[in-house]
């Protein structure tokens, strides 16, 4: 598939991408490393519990929450 | 190299020597199945026993300096009301989400896994199926996306 089409910048950072298994790892952690640099949220440090998923999801999705903050990752 | 590839190797190191009965599920087990996306998190389902919740209070402990807030992670929390913990370590950018059932919808022993290897290192993945199968009808836009993509790339059968 060489070209792939979206609607929208968010759309597009989260589409997965294949990789070959040989190295997927290292393209993982340096695609990771990548995104961090231009969406770097803070996070409280220590140990939090959820009831649910959704709960959990929701708690994150509040953290570092101002007009920049990008699509949950 | 970046921080995090070592900061990863340290906990799937820790995870492998306390013997943790874990299977990676998330992002990172998509990455290392051949599908690439960004994420912040290590998403770890566990077997729900006492002594493994021990086990991955040693790993953790191992893999940060024996950061006290481990001790927060409770086995009458992981195995009663509370199966969702997130550890955010006193450094790094890396966090971890521990669960020991999703829902109705998973458990340790209802998730197939594989072994994958990085250096030296065994890793317990979730299987392409099974990954797909933990996204395909959640709410989470984030989730459908990913389950279409592990359809696409794995050939897998819409169930």
């Amino acid at each position: 598939m060489p070209v792939r089409k979206f609607r929208s910048i968010k759309e597009m950072n989260a589409a997965p991408l294949p990789a070959a298994p040989a190295d997927a790892f290292d393209r993982f952690v340096r695609h990771c490393a990548r995104y961090r640099k231009i969406s770097a949220r803070r996070y409280p440090r220590g140990v939090f519990k959820f009831r649910t998923i959704a709960e959990a999801q929701r708690a994150r999705a509040s953290v570092g929450s101002g007009s920049d903050r990008r699509e949950s990752l | 190299m970046p921080v995090e590839r070592d900061e990863l190797l340290r906990i799937l190191g820790a995870f492998e020597s306390e013997g943790l009965d874990y299977v990676l599920i998330g992002a990172a087990a998509m990455g290392f199945q051949g599908l690439i996306r960004a994420t912040e998190d290590l998403d770890v389902l566990i077997k729900a026993t006492p002594e493994n919740v021990q086990r991955l209070r040693r790993a953790l402990g191992a893999a940060y300096g024996e950061d006290p807030s481990i001790d927060d992670i409770l086995e009458s929390d992981l195995l009663g009301d509370y199966p969702v913990v997130r550890y955010y370590p006193p450094s790094g950018d890396l966090f971890v989400a521990v669960m020991t059932r999703l829902g109705e919808v998973a458990r340790f022993e209802t998730v197939e896994a594989e072994v994958k290897e990085v250096e030296g290192i065994r890793v317990k993945v979730a299987t392409p199926a099974a990954l797909y199968r933990l996204k395909k009808d959640t709410m989470r836009p984030l989730d459908r996306q990913d389950a279409a993509a592990l359809r696409e790339r794995f050939k897998l059968r819409y169930e």
